[in-house]
């Protein structure tokens, strides 16, 4: 479990970073947190031929709010998230994914935009992105240019980020005051993999649903957004039985791999049980505040 | 008395029972531990292993030439290259391995994935895995075999050529009969799976050899057994063992997998004395859960026999056992296993016949518990369906067949001597500790209520065996004042440089900071067994309780004949000689007599330690996941030496039965590959954060054996919470036929889908 070998720069901007990407085209990798890459590169599945650090790049460190947006950069870490970056509800859901998300030593170093970049399809922040509509700004040597987040994820570990490309920050739309969030987990250890993830944040105006977002992970080669399941909340109370059956219709979208201890039949069944119970904690996040 | 022994609070002698802190765990917490890894010796390469990604298949070719151009490798090898590199030693000898011989290098045929096929050694790690990874192994993919029941049939793949899958057939007791089953008045029957599980030490193995110019050897081992892997290594590198040095220095955990003489040992110590440069090879975790030994891995069908009233009559049991790939380590744990299979109850009639089978899986090998809790789980479990057959609660069940303390020391059908103990008053304790009835009152409740949350409480009564073979013991009184307690016991995490001193302060009235243990090294300790199957206290602890009373008398004899004196006019208290008016102190004794060191070698016989477990758990209904609330844990270690050590030990080992109980399984893929891309993200260990609330309750029996009292206390934890546990699921889940270990969410949501697809069954006209 040695890394093959590899050189390594690194950069103080992201003009620098591109342009050191563009030195090694298609055999450079963008150091961030390291959390996955690394652990791939001991495996020696990944073997870049060289590593570009980004991590002294200071203006990728800033989180700012600025209308009606979250813009969070390269390097924020997932435990800057652990205490809400924002009043907005959003700051709440960011908060308790967090929380998910490996355990104490990986939050202090992994970065949001390196899971979206590593692509794992039961990644919580990639289920996030897809369910709010993310843009995912990309710098490359032909500029930036930002995908949003439904498009971004291809396939398990594959995304649109092309070679000589780095994600600078992701661009998260606030929710605005009268909504709920929620998220539910199945993993079989507190440090493991999530089996199955479902994200979920409720609109509601005059007790009826206006918006519903549903971002399930590990129900397919990516993260997919349920969006029958959506489209069947609009209109509706904030009723257990409506989850329940959104839940249901949350299942129907999904297309599972099998995995140990985690067939394709239960993964499906977990899926719907997850989305419903993240509607619920999102209508309990409403309520909690009414 | 000095200011050392006030900071414990303590008098000088009287150290049994106390609480005394680990000695190398200030060490260990701030990382000053030293590990085979840390060691620094000049001139040492490292080596790496070229491993099978197959299962199974014909060695066709191994390629060097792109690896050797490396720069930075000193050598690539395949077996083709070493004739002379000896193959893996056995545990033990023994027939089975008869034409099954395992080379340390693959040579025409690989039987795993992870086997051993070529080395790579050069100036660090890094460097040689550059050269493992450009060499190249070709291999014509054979058919494989994964299951011990299915390897015994006829069109199963033959692992070895003209030889049976089935290298050993071992049984006790007398076959029953089908006239029997038929006319018994109940008679329960099941199947049960336990899984390959990886024993996952934090530390991995850990092997160091520099040759000597004198044409000995010297060699750094993360390993339990340090004079039987000196024997080994003389005799196949014929080598005198005065020339041959082992030393363990700190050791992160072994839990069985590290007693052996392993494969890679021989190949590293071969190509040290090949090339005269030390070789140092470190394990890493992917080849540790890969290529090092799994632990349990067989079937199990039971039949469990009783009257009416629920008094068990007969137990059957035959079991396939997985050897693995090589059938050198996998053997050893079905006699623990045969020998246990009576339990802690009285059934007149026991039957049980073993095959063990080799597979193209990794080789398997005692893993902390080693037989026992195979044993304790077919039995525990089958105990519980006969309760429900017959409407008893489980507690009263086992009432009914506990063996009466009055009976004891009892022996089994099987051929085992239990010496001492209370196993109704351990039931009884640990029914109370868990609040049983309460519990009972409230899985009622709710069952009534129809709130469909699933509760259930499950009870394992275990009895185990500790000990086996003998143990080597000295302690030396110095003139500086301080004693030397040097033991073949090897620590692996034990704790033996607080434990074996507070034995031997205590025995000799001295300050134990005076005693310094002196173990893991074989020029230190001439010779000795080491720590596996709990036997360093009962019996390395033992051995040392005696040399420490055996100088204390040869003290009083020096005396006697320093004064011209009778010994019976010699007195001695702590440390102090007296005769007439005259004293003497053991130091003073030294300097005017010489050295002072008794020996001694003790071979007591087995100890069986026992106790009861209860698991109160819950099922999440929708997703199938398992809480457990509650787990009580009464053990009999018999005599306590250093309750914190025995508190360490229960933890460790229930955190491990947990771990087989609801996590752990080395999962495989049909053709034999491990499915464990992520490692320890694959292979679920419990960790802290999976810590339920448990409750340790002690019972304390000394064991009649032995002068000191100890009978052991390694791997409680283990043999007791799978049955407990799985008892308790299958109780929330309504007894569901085949539930099988590991209860992962998907396998408790299964069984709930088949309750209600039965349950709909029924309410069809």
């Amino acid at each position: 479990m040695k890394p093959a070998p590899f050189d390594y720069r690194a950069v103080g901007s992201p003009q620098e970073a591109v342009s050191a990407l563009a030195e090694r085209p298609g055999e450079a990798r963008v150091l961030a947190g390291g959390q996955s890459l690394v652990l791939e590169m001991n495996y020696r599945r990944e073997r870049p031929k060289l590593l570009v650090d980004i991590n002294g790049i200071s203006e990728l460190e800033r989180i700012e709010e600025e209308g009606g947006v979250l813009w969070v950069g390269a390097l924020v870490r997932h435990r800057d998230f652990e205490e809400p970056v924002s009043a907005d509800p959003l700051g709440r859901l960011l908060s308790r994914v967090s929380r998910y998300i490996g355990h104490p030593p990986i939050r202090t170093r992994g970065t949001m935009a390196g899971s979206l970049a590593y692509a794992h399809p039961v990644a919580e922040w990639p289920a996030v992105a897809v369910a709010l509509d993310a843009g995912i700004e990309l710098l490359g040597p032909d500029g930036p240019r930002a995908v949003s987040a439904g498009d971004f994820f291809l396939r398990p570990f594959a995304t649109a980020c092309r070679p000589g490309e780095m994600i600078t920050g992701v661009r998260l739309p606030l929710l605005g005051e009268n909504s709920g969030v929620g998220f539910a987990e199945q993993r079989r250890t507190q440090a493991s993999f999530a089996l199955v993830a479902a994200v979920a944040t409720l609109t509601v105006e005059d007790g009826t649903i206006t918006a519903a977002r549903i971002g399930l992970a590990g129900v397919a080669g990516r993260p997919i957004r349920a969006r029958e399941a959506e489209e069947y909340l609009l209109g509706s109370p904030l009723s257990a039985e409506a989850f329940a059956e959104a839940g249901r219709r949350a299942v129907r979208e999904t297309d599972p791999l099998p995995e140990p201890h985690a067939g394709v039949a239960y993964r499906r069944h977990a899926v719907g049980v997850l989305a419903g119970r993240a509607l619920e904690q999102a209508a309990a996040d409403l309520e909690g505040r009414a | 008395m000095s200011s050392e022994s006030s900071r414990y609070g303590v008098e000088p002698g009287d150290y049994i029972g106390r609480r005394l802190p680990r000695v190398e765990d200030a060490r260990m917490v701030r990382g000053e531990g030293h590990y085979v890894a840390d060691l620094r010796v000049e001139g040492c390469l490292e080596a790496a292993f070229v491993r099978s990604s197959l299962a199974h298949g014909r060695l066709r070719g191994v390629r060097l030439d792109e690896a050797r151009a490396v720069p930075g490798v000193v050598g690539v090898w395949s077996a083709h290259e070493l004739p002379e590199l000896p193959a893996a030693q056995p545990l033990f000898p023994a027939e089975v391995l008869e034409g099954r011989d395992w080379p340390s290098l693959a040579t025409d045929r690989v039987r795993f994935a992870g086997q051993t096929v070529a080395v790579v050694v050069a100036e660090n790690r890094y460097t040689a895995e550059d050269g493992a990874d450009a060499v190249d192994v070709e291999v014509k993919e054979l058919p494989a075999v994964l299951d011990p029941t299915k390897a015994t049939t006829a069109d199963a793949p033959e692992l070895f050529e003209g030889l049976s899958n089935v290298v050993g057939e071992w049984g006790t007791g007398e076959d029953i009969g089908e006239d029997f089953w038929k006319n018994a008045p109940v008679v329960v029957e099941a199947s049960y799976r336990q899984p390959p599980l990886a024993p996952t030490s934090i530390e991995g193995r850990a092997f160091l050899a520099r040759p000597e110019e004198d044409g000995g050897l010297t060699v750094w081992c993360s390993h339990q057994a340090p004079h039987r892997l000196r024997r080994d290594l003389s005799s196949v590198f014929e080598i005198p063992q005065q020339k041959v040095r082992v030393v363990v220095p700190d050791v992160g955990g072994a839990f069985g997998g590290k007693s052996e003489t392993f494969p890679e040992y021989l190949v590293v110590a071969y190509l040290a004395l090949r090339l005269g440069r030390p070789v140092r090879w470190v394990e890493d975790r992917a080849e540790a859960l890969a290529g090092a030994t799994h632990g349990r891995g067989q079937n199990q069908r039971v039949r469990l026999a009783a009257d009416r009233d629920g008094r068990m009559l007969a137990l059957a049991v035959e079991v396939d056992a997985s050897t693995g790939a090589y059938p050198h380590y996998g053997f050893a744990p079905l006699f623990n296993m045969l020998r246990l299979l009576a339990g802690v109850y009285k059934t007149p009639r026991i039957y049980a016949r073993v095959r063990a089978v080799v597979t193209n899986t990794t080789p398997t090998a005692p893993y902390r518990g080693a037989g026992r809790p195979e044993a304790a789980y077919a039995v525990e479990r089958t105990v519980d369906l006969l309760a429900r057959r017959l409407d008893l609660d489980p507690a009263e069940i086992r009432r009914r067949n506990l063996i009466p303390p009055e009976a004891l020391p009892y022996e089994t059908p099987t051929g085992a001597l239990y010496d001492s103990g209370d196993y109704p008053t351990a039931l009884d304790k640990a029914l109370e500790a868990a609040d049983y009835e309460s519990w009972r009152a409230e899985q009622r409740r709710r069952l009534e209520s129809g709130d469909g949350s699933l509760l259930g409480i499950g009870i394992s009564c275990y009895v185990e065996s500790a000990g086996v073979m003998e143990e080597y013991g000295a302690v030396e009184a110095r003139a500086d004042g301080s004693f030397l307690a040097l033991s073949g016991a090897s620590s692996t995490g034990q704790g033996h440089e607080i434990t074996f001193a507070q034995v031997v302060a205590s025995a000799l009235g001295v300050d134990v900071e005076r005693v310094r243990v002196v173990e893991a090294d074989t020029d230190a300790v001439p010779r000795g067994v080491g720590s596996f199957a709990s036997r360093s206290m009962q019996v390395g602890g033992a051995a040392l309780h005696r040399a420490a009373l055996g100088l204390v008398e040869e003290a009083r004899r020096r005396t006697a004949n320093f004064f011209g004196i009778s010994v019976e006019e010699v007195g001695y208290r702590e440390g102090m000689l007296f005769a007439g008016s005259e004293e003497l102190s053991l130091p003073e004794l030294v300097e005017r007599t010489g050295p002072l060191r008794v020996e001694d070698v003790f071979d007591p016989p087995q100890a069986f330690p026992y106790g009861c477990y209860v698991a109160v758990v819950e099922v999440d209904p929708e997703l199938g996941n398992v809480r457990v609330l509650r787990l009580v844990a009464v053990d009999d270690c018999g005599l306590v030496i250093n309750p914190m050590v025995v508190e360490g030990q229960a933890y460790g080992s229930i955190m491990q039965g947990l771990g087989q109980a609801l996590y752990e399984e080395v999962p495989y893929d049909a053709a034999g590959r491990h499915l464990l891309d992520y490692g320890l993200l694959d292979y679920l260990l419990p960790t802290f954060s999976e810590l339920p609330p448990v409750r340790l309750e002690e019972m304390e029996t000394p064991n009649p054996n032995t002068p000191l009292g100890a009978k052991g206390v390694g791997e409680s934890g283990c043999i007791g919470v799978p049955p407990a546990v799985v008892n308790a699921v299958a109780d929330a889940l309504g007894h569901p036929a085949d539930l099988q270990m590991p209860l992962t969410p998907e396998t408790c949501w299964t069984a709930l889908c088949d309750r209600s697809a039965a349950r709909s069954a029924e309410v069809r006209p």
